[in-house]
């Protein structure tokens, strides 16, 4: 049974916030349309676009139409109108109010039900938040008798973390349908009154948390297998597990690697040690208070955190991507989630103090992913645990061994936030017993420039704390505790060439990148705003300009002429080309102004291209401001995410279109190019370069593509090594499939563009751009002047033929 | 031009015509009208309706009367927005069938259409008379048209009278308390405004009246 829904309103972007939150009770729910707001984006309701939508939702089991007020309800009447009699039949039109209603009828529908119960519940969807707010003792009376015949009975206690909320409450409902009985549930833990089982709002109101014993009753020829089924799927947890408050916390550390310490981020470090312990921040001594002022200092604590968090995330974002500060979003999710909130409330209100009732609650969410089944879900404990040592020392813990502190940094593992938040001045290097150099923390350090060393094992990690000093070579990865004399010597001596040639660098960073034998390379910087453009000293251009910084932490799309100051800006920052990259975002960090429906794999979801080409007013937009600055500057447009030609083609078309918008005609300097981040546009490079000036390999996606290991979870991120031979090999065929083109550029501006190491292999393999991280321009210049082209393609040659990224990784030592 | 006596294609683009010129002219009056008890949108989208009714004559004359008022309607639904659109709407896409095909209309069968889509805009709004809506300009006229009608007048005096009903349908609705639509949120606070769908109701009657009028 799949029943449609159609949202109607005055207003899209309310039919699509609407949409978007039910979205979030539901993975896999049925069709949901949207018929709101009129062609030319103002308000108002149209009887065809209503009809129009009840086709599309219609997936023969009916349609449920949720609207807002006024003309809403008499379109919608209208649109059955103008529908056959036979289609008007199957659709009904539900008198709810059209947030609670939506995000009901689409639980209810996504648990099978009919288009009438589904309409019939959302009309009740009123119910729960009624008896909420209904003052004491005027709750909803008991339920009517229950159907004759034996009675059975039953007692379940919640489990589930958040208690019987909507989705475990859709879950007890469909258990039941069908069956010939009528079932009561009753809240004992609360005395509640008795509510029927068949609807899921009223479960709803049983108000049940983890803890609470819920009685069954049930009556009717099935009573018996009524009440067995519903003790299952409770004793099932409702389907929920501990994966429900999983979605909120953040990525796992690494497994402990074999194979000893790895080079994660190059340089030398030599100093003293500061060793961080993984140990609990002690709660801090209760401070007496009100349970509102407790309540205060815990929303202080929060907002501080809340604060650093961002200050991290948007560092992250700059630094290394969107797609990896997203851990950081699952922080602060996390810090506000409502239902930790409200029990650390409830403790608070019960006398504890601020800081005793955060600690305990948020140890009973990392105990019970301490306790998941699962590994990479038992991994996320100790993210959990980052955010409640960082409350805590807000509200007056110990010092935050992370950032404070002078020496190099000895450690167990990093979280991403604390590789963040370390200041790379009083940190000569890092030295982590697990992790991985595809890691979060690794990707963060090398961002910043930090020397490091991961996978170092707990010996050698305990030697290192007790050691006075230590010696890092996060280029080799060696460590060296305790140096002698001549060892630090050796030590220091490196340090002081690898500063030379740095110095060296810096000094010829505005010179052009040419190889040995004459070949120039452009040597870009990767920019997430404009204070990385002015950061990107030396660069010959922004190779790839993350336009994002636009969409983020706001609620509605920026409007053309914002877009082009922020634009502006940048290109006027540079001095040179920019590569501007059109909006790259997906399901996985869905924006308040673009609900984009949950996908159970949003990195092979509807992201970059696709998505701007279903919102084609959004792209239009973004193509209009691009090709306005491209009048005044020289400007390339980046496509991200093209998987087929008919994109690029939809996308080029969309470009036209644009320069028509602007109407002064097309900019004799504007580029086109897109992204290669999809194994199957590196292998079709050929049929795309006729159409493009550029390809621009984002080696970081297309590593974690070809290799089907997500760069989000640590447990494989080792396999996800830019450096694997079948990606290189995605590398070389981009390279070749170019030569169809005419003059086709080849770039690379993903991690492995910044790895000065890598820079002959990537020149040999046929690339002629590399985009970096802003402050790497000048030492891969550097790399650059270094190559010698012929024997660089042999070493890609070799490359190609090795069976694995260590031994490629050998070739380049 | 003397007074027509049936309603013939070239009448009834008229009537629209000259609908959509007075929605314009008011426009603004409309809009401020409906500022007072509603969401000042009410010149605005019936301006943007009508404006696209005029188009959709100019790029596709109907063959006969019942298409001219399905395609009205059509437009009507797709382009108002507001409440307007699909009461409109509604109006003209129930006065199609009334016509029984005909190429022209004679002034009974024009009332029995009238009448139709008043009746639709009945059922689809729950209105009542005395409800300050467009309903009260509306039923008013039609008994004055069916009453001169019935009493012999000229189709040119009957739509005069029925206009003057209509006019004055409007004007009682000032008094009234809202009880349809977003003025009903206001309660009490809808007395003494005039009801913006009255009065372009009774434009609508008026340009019927000039329609068919001598010069």
């Amino acid at each position: 049974m799949t029943v449609g829904i159609v949202v109607v309103s005055h207003s899209r972007a309310l039919a699509d916030a609407a949409v978007g939150l039910a979205g979030e009770m539901v993975r896999d729910g049925g069709p949901v349309e949207v018929a709101a707001g009129l062609d030319d984006g103002g308000f108002g309701t149209d009887a065809v676009a209503i009809a129009d939508a009840l086709a599309r939702a219609e997936q023969g089991d009916g349609v449920v139409v949720l609207m807002d007020l006024g003309s809403a309800v008499l379109s919608a009447e209208l649109a059955l109108e103008l529908l056959d009699d036979a289609a008007a039949e199957r659709v009904v039109l539900c008198p709810a109010p059209l947030v609670e209603g939506l995000v009901v009828a689409a639980v209810s529908a996504a648990g099978g039900a009919p288009a009438a119960e589904v309409a019939a519940e959302a009309a009740d969807a009123l119910e729960a938040k009624t008896t909420h707010l209904a003052p004491p003792g005027t709750g909803p009376g008991p339920a009517p008798e229950a159907a004759t015949g034996d009675e059975e009975r039953g007692v379940f206690t919640v489990r589930t973390a958040h208690g019987v909320h909507a989705r475990p409450a859709a879950r007890l409902v469909g258990a039941l349908r069908g069956l010939d009985a009528d079932v009561r549930l009753r809240n004992l833990t609360l005395d509640g009154p008795e509510v029927s089982a068949a609807s899921m709002s009223k479960v709803a109101t049983l108000g049940a948390l983890e803890g609470h014993e819920v009685a069954v009753r049930a009556r009717g020829a099935e009573a018996g297998e009524a009440v067995r089924r519903l003790l299952a799927v409770a004793d099932d947890d409702f389907g929920e597990a501990p994966e429900a408050t999983a979605a909120a916390a953040p990525s796992p550390p690494a497994a402990a690697p074999a194979g000893g310490p790895l080079p994660a981020s190059p340089g030398i470090g030599v100093g003293p040690v500061r060793a961080v312990r993984a140990v609990p921040v002690d709660v801090p001594p209760a401070r007496p208070g009100t349970p509102a002022e407790q309540r205060a200092r815990l929303d202080g604590a929060r907002a501080a955190v809340r604060d650093d968090l961002r200050a991290v995330r948007d560092r992250a974002a700059r630094e290394i991507g969107e797609a990896e500060a997203a851990v950081f979003d699952a922080q602060l999710l996390l810090l506000d989630d409502p239902d930790v909130l409200t029990d650390a409330t409830a403790r608070t209100d019960a006398g504890a103090d601020a800081a005793r009732a955060w600690a305990d609650v948020l140890d009973e969410v990392e105990a019970r992913f301490a306790g998941a089944a699962d590994e990479y879900l038992r991994a996320r404990a100790r993210d959990v645990r980052d955010v409640r040592d960082r409350v805590l020392r807000a509200l007056g813990g110990v010092e935050h061994p992370g950032a404070g502190g002078e020496g190099i940094l000895v450690a167990d593992d990093l979280t991403p936030a604390d590789a963040a938040a370390l200041d790379p001045a009083r940190t000569p290097a890092v030295v982590l017993a697990g992790s991985s150099p595809t890691a979060h923390a690794a990707i963060l350090l090398r961002a910043r420039g930090v020397p490091a060393v991961v996978g170092a094992g707990a010996a050698l990690i305990t030697r290192a704390r007790q050691a006075a000093v230590v010696a890092v070579d996060g280029t080799t990865g060696e460590v060296v505790v305790d140096p002698d004399p001549a060892t630090l010597a050796a030590f220091r001596d490196r340090a002081g060439a690898l500063e030379r040639r740095r110095e060296a660098a810096r000094r010829r960073a505005h010179e052009p990148a040419v190889t040995r034998d004459g070949t120039r390379v452009l040597v870009g910087a990767n920019v997430g705003g404009p204070g990385d453009a002015r950061a990107a000293v030396g660069a010959d251009l922004a190779g790839l300009v993350r336009t994002e910084f636009c969409f983020l932490d706001r609620h509605r799309a920026p409007d053309v002429d914002e877009q082009e100051t922020a634009y502006r800006a940048i290109a006027e920052a540079m001095g040179g080309r920019v590569t501007l990259r059109t909006l790259d975002v997906g399901g996985d960090k869905p924006l308040d102004y673009l609900p984009l429906p949950p996908e159970p794999n949003p990195f092979l979801g509807v992201r970059g291209i696709r998505l701007a080409l279903a919102r084609p007013r959004l792209l239009a937009d973004q193509l209009e401001a691009i090709v306005r600055v491209a009048h005044d500057h020289p400007v390339d447009v980046m496509f991200p995410m093209v998987a087929t030609v008919d994109e690029l083609v939809a996308a080029r078309r969309a470009l036209d279109d644009a320069v028509g918008a602007v109407g002064r005609g097309r900019p004799p300097d504007l580029r086109v190019g897109i992204m290669v981040e999809i194994p199957a546009t590196a292998l079709k490079a050929a049929a795309f370069a006729p159409l493009v000036d550029f390809l621009s390999i984002g080696t970081n996606d297309l590593t974690q593509y070809a290799l089907a290991a997500e760069r989000g979870n640590d447990a494989v991120a080792a396999l996800g090594d830019a450096l694997d031979p079948g990606v290189l090999a995605l590398v070389a065929a981009t390279a070749d499939g170019a030569r169809s083109g005419d003059d086709v550029l080849v770039a690379v501006c993903g991690e492995l563009a910044g790895d000065e190491q890598a820079a002959a292999l990537l020149v040999g393999l046929g690339v002629r751009e590399l985009s970096v991280a802003p402050t790497a321009v000048a030492a891969v210049k550097q790399a650059v002047r270094d190559v010698d082209l012929a024997s660089a393609r042999e070493l890609a040659a070799a490359a190609l033929r090795c069976p694995d990224a260590e031994a490629v990784r050998g070739l380049l030592r | 031009m003397a007074d027509v006596d049936v309603l013939d294609l070239t009448v009834l683009d008229r009537w629209l015509r000259l609908f959509a010129a007075s929605v314009a002219e008011q426009k603004d009056t409309l809009t401020a009208l409906d500022a007072a008890i509603g969401d000042a949108d009410h010149g605005a989208n019936m301006h943007r309706g009508m404006t696209a009714v005029v188009e959709a004559l100019d790029a596709t004359p109907p063959a006969d009367p019942a298409a001219l008022f399905k395609q009205t309607g059509m437009v009507l639904v797709r382009s108002v927005g507001g409440a307007s659109g699909p009461l409109y709407g509604t109006f003209f896409l129930r006065m199609a069938p009334a016509t029984g095909g005909a190429g022209a209309l004679e002034p009974e069968t024009f009332a029995k259409a009238l009448r139709a889509g008043v009746e639709g805009v009945v059922a689809r709004g729950k209105a009542e008379p005395g409800d300050k809506t467009m309903l009260d300009a509306l039923a008013p006229a039609l008994d004055a048209l069916d009453a001169a009608l019935a009493a012999g007048e000229s189709l040119a005096a009957a739509l005069r009278q029925a206009s003057t009903a209509a006019d004055e349908g409007r004007d009682a609705t000032t008094p009234l308390v809202a009880r349809k639509g977003r003025a009903s949120y206001l309660g009490e606070r809808s007395a003494d405004h005039q009801d913006p769908g009255a009065t372009s109701a009774a434009l609508l009657v008026g340009a019927a009246a000039a329609a068919v009028a001598g010069p």
